[in-house]
């Protein structure tokens, strides 16, 4: 089991250096590059002044160099003032330079850098977006999971009803329609006075700070709609085939009441499939997070990615990066280790 | 009002003239107003020439307190001198004050200026710095700051320093310097700028908001790390893309409590929603934000229809379709012409900006602007145009016009794209998003550049057409044009400034320059709540006048 977790582990962080490695290629091309000069000295500047402002601000080294730095193997790159002295580092923070800097400061030194667009330390905006996102999302899960196993026993449990049927329909309705679209009709419908509904709000921004039924209801659901149909697919799939199965006939012709048969003996065994469904499902929700956030302008996890990615935020997009890895995988992990916990038949050795 | 002049005694005699000229009709108050003010005269006594009273501005008792939300981008704080935004300015503006303020009605107000005065020929200015004006750290504001901040601006070596061009006549083109002994100080309160051209543009100038006024302790980067200013309030909270937000400052004395009145809000909070209308529009339905920081196109009703109050300005705010000369075959002044002459402005007026402006002439230079000559509408001939264009063989080139994703922008370039596709030429259209525009916007050859408007029509010709300018994207060099607007710039005389201005924009036009269809109106709105937040024609807050009900 140990074995398992740490070649996990070890997949992980070489998934995660991979990853930064294409990041950092694709962010440092010489265009992306360019960008990043003319959104830090104005829109208006020439090619001679990009270039300067490039060697100046440590962008002018060879890629791979400038990547062990942020990674924290190389020493970090400095430039000097015109008396000769340091004027500005990797290591130095923003004033002149402090005796005793460090020459190392990477990730590895525990520093993520410093984002160009929002001039804040990288680690600081994950967190803060990490914190609004994981709010976010622990809603979604608390109206989806327990929404999608309702719809799927329900309709699972006797195939072919007409609830089955409804619900089935209901379900695919909801997975079939992506977060843009569900979003808009959302917001057109109980927000807009194009229809005067207005029951809730459009805009999730204050939900960041406070968040109340009205102004967090859409993002909600408009995320957990298009996981539950799905969960609820799977749900439905899993407890209509246990219903099927021997030992429920057996349990049947022995006289247990239909309640007691679907909540004591198929409900453990059909809820195998959904866990881990729903472990893979996060990923996926983070991915509609993406769309959602930047939608509602809610200013979380998935809203920096798009701002980090637009503005070609190098050390941001690197930071983003690492955290989805250990997120995907992470969630994969539980998935792993909760499935040998749910069917004693699986093994990890 | 501090104004110790009175109409006729001291008055710039340039001004008394262009009081008899809008009495006898030639001149608008508007351009009157801009004229003299720029020339030293107070608004007041401004207003006194030509036999009238300055409107009194507010009815109502304006309300002490309270805090306004307002949508507004929220972009990374830069040096003043360098500001590429507006947006980055009206943060700013919270806590450093302008030497002079653009009014809506044209006339230019004197901040940490008490008054100025030019000479006959416009080759020096006196400015009288006001007196008992207070840094917040205590320090008091002297001639010394202004000095320090008008040689600032004229440091061109600094890059993206656009100030370096508003004061061009100052700077020493050698050192890339502020000329020896340009910039004097004369008293305690009092600097006297020698300038090496005339220009009477100079005051005007220091209106833009890269020229905000920094405390000498500040050398460069963000301002808000350490918020010394002589404005009424402080940053609060700084979260780039998010919020900022601005608080009253209760340890320190404006100085314009007692000349202009005000401030009266105690909080002002700035929140990003991206640049889609529509997230402001769910934002305001929301209840969220008390107003808009821009309201354009379609949204204007919308924003009119949910009971918002608009709040209109007009202005010499424009967008250029601008052609880039140093590309084929726009290198030629035939096909730029051909062009020009495929597209009827008044259509693209009503297609690309739903007729909230008024009709322009590809010449850059507005009504309102003091200097306007009327040359005549724009031609528009299509069969001429495309005549124009097989001669020049280039009939079947196919032109690709890139512009931004950005509603009224894109609409423009649309509508223009139409008219020469109508006119028969092969047109097709690139829209991109912000992330991959801006990267390049200088070097397609064929786009659109959005202006916004400056008190003096010379100072946007000056910035944008004047041969190897940082600004000029078309990439227009013509020495004659040059040479005009030189002349241009040195007269203080109204009439003979506006016969240069009529060869100047000709010379603009006939050289097939810009498609320049229409002025923008700008639109605001805000909830029954705010009051005094008039729209500005160049975006600035004002924060000292708002106040909330």
């Amino acid at each position: 089991m140990l074995r398992f977790i740490a070649g996990r582990l070890a997949t992980m962080l070489l998934t995660a250096l991979c990853l930064t490695l294409v990041v950092f290629f694709l962010t440092n091309l010489a265009p992306s590059l360019e960008r990043v000069a003319k959104t830090q000295i104005g829109a208006r500047v020439s090619d001679a002044e990009v270039e300067s402002w490039l060697n100046r601000n440590g962008y002018g080294g060879p890629m791979l160099a400038r990547y062990g730095e942020w990674l924290g193997v190389m020493p970090g790159w400095t430039s000097a003032a015109e008396d000769g002295g340091l004027a500005a580092g990797r290591c130095l923070g923003d004033t002149a330079a402090e005796a005793g800097a460090p020459r190392y400061c990477g990730v590895l030194q525990g520093d993520w850098g410093t984002s160009t667009v929002f001039r804040d330390e990288v680690a600081t905006i994950i967190a803060r977006s990490l914190a609004l996102t994981g709010k976010l999302m622990l809603w979604v899960l608390v109206v989806m999971v327990p929404g999608a196993l309702v719809i799927g026993v329900l309709s699972g449990m006797r195939e072919g009803s007409r609830t089955d049927r409804g619900l089935s329909t209901l379900s695919i309705l909801s997975t079939a329609t992506p977060e843009y679209v569900s979003g808009v009709v959302f917001i057109a419908v109980f927000a807009s006075s194009a229809v005067g509904l207005r029951w809730f709000n459009g805009s999730a921004t204050s939900a960041m700070e406070q968040a109340t039924f009205t102004n967090f209801t859409l993002p909600v659901m408009t995320i957990a709609l298009y996981g539950m149909g799905y969960i609820a697919r799977m749900t439905r799939a899993s407890m209509a085939e246990v219903m099927t199965s021997q030992y429920i006939r057996t349990a049947r012709l022995k006289g247990v009441s239909f309640r007691a048969l679907v909540l004591r003996h198929a409900l453990r065994n059909a809820l195998i499939a959904p866990f881990t469904v729903i472990m893979l499902q996060i990923p996926w929700i983070l991915n509609g997070v993406v769309i959602v956030e930047t939608l509602f302008n809610y200013k979380g996890f998935g809203w920096t990615l798009v701002q980090a990615a637009s503005n070609n935020d190098i050390e941001l997009l690197l930071g983003v990066s690492v955290v989805s890895v250990i997120v995907v995988l992470l969630t994969q992990l539980i998935s792993d280790l909760g499935y040998v916990y749910l069917n004693p038949r699986i093994r990890i050795s | 009002m501090t104004q110790t002049k009175t109409p006729g005694s001291s008055v710039h005699p340039a001004a008394l003239m262009y009081a008899e000229e809008h009495r006898s009709g030639k001149l608008s108050r508007r351009e009157f107003l801009t004229r003299s003010t720029a020339l030293g005269v107070s608004s007041a006594a401004a207003w006194g020439l030509i036999g009238l009273q300055q409107p009194a501005r507010a009815q109502d008792e304006p309300v002490e307190g309270g805090t306004l939300r307002m949508q507004m981008q929220t972009k990374a704080l830069k040096d003043p001198r360098l500001s590429d935004w507006s947006q980055i300015a009206n943060f700013y503006r919270g806590w450093l004050d302008y030497l002079v303020e653009y009014q809506n009605d044209g006339s230019i107000r004197g901040m940490l200026l008490e008054s100025w005065e030019a000479n006959e020929d416009a080759t020096e200015f006196t400015l009288t710095v006001r007196q008992g004006v207070t840094w917040n750290s205590g320090d008091p504001f002297t001639a010394e700051d202004v000095a320090r901040n008008i040689t600032r601006w004229c440091d061109s070596t600094v890059e993206g320093n656009s100030m370096a061009g508003r004061m061009g006549t100052l700077v020493d083109r050698e050192t890339g310097q502020a000329r020896e002994g340009a910039v004097e100080v004369t008293g305690d309160h009092t600097v006297v700028l020698h300038l090496q051209d005339p220009d009477v543009a100079v005051v005007a100038n220091m209106t833009d908001y890269p020229a905000a006024i920094v405390h000498s302790s500040y050398e460069t980067g963000d301002p808000s790390e350490d918020p010394i200013g002589t404005g009424p309030y402080l940053p609060a909270e700084n979260q780039v893309g998010v919020r900022q937000v601005l608080e009253r400052n209760a340890d320190h004395t404006w100085w314009g409590t007692k000349v202009y009145g005000g401030p009266y809000l105690d909080r002002i909070e700035y929140i990003d929603y991206g640049t889609d209308p529509a997230a402001t529009l769910a934002a305001a339905e929301s209840g969220e934000i008390d107003a808009t920081y821009e309201t354009t196109g379609d949204f204007v009703e919308i924003f009119d229809s949910i009971g918002w109050i608009p709040s209109e300005v007009v202005t010499a705010a424009t967008i250029t379709v601008r052609l880039n000369q140093n590309s084929a075959p726009y290198d030629r002044a035939d096909v730029r012409r051909a062009v020009q002459m495929a597209v009827d402005n008044a259509v693209v007026l009503e297609l690309g900006y739903n007729d909230r402006g008024e009709v322009a002439a590809n010449h850059h230079v507005c009504p309102i602007h003091p200097e306007y000559a009327d040359i005549g509408p724009a031609e528009h001939d299509p069969a001429g145009a495309l005549a124009l264009m097989e001669e020049a063989g280039e009939a079947d080139h196919t032109f690709e016009l890139i512009s931004l994703d950005d509603a009224w922008q894109a609409a423009t370039c649309d509508a223009v794209a139409a008219q020469m596709r109508d006119a028969g030429l092969n047109v097709e259209r690139a829209v991109l998003p912000g992330s991959t525009f801006w990267n390049d916007w200088l070097t397609y050859p064929f786009s659109a550049t959005e202006w916004n408007m400056r008190p003096l029509g010379v100072q946007v010709l000056a910035l944008a057409y004047r041969s190897g300018e940082a600004w000029n994207e078309t990439a227009y060099a013509n020495p004659d044009f040059d040479a005009a607007l030189a002349r241009a710039m040195s007269v203080a005389d109204a009439e003979a400034r506006s016969e240069i201005m009529a060869e100047v924009e000709q010379i603009l036009r006939d050289d097939g320059v810009v498609v320049q269809p229409f002025w923008r109106s700008l639109y605001r709105h805000h909830t029954e709540a705010v009051h005094d937040m008039e729209q500005h024609p160049t975006f600035e807050h004002h924060h000292y006048r708002w106040w909330m009900s």
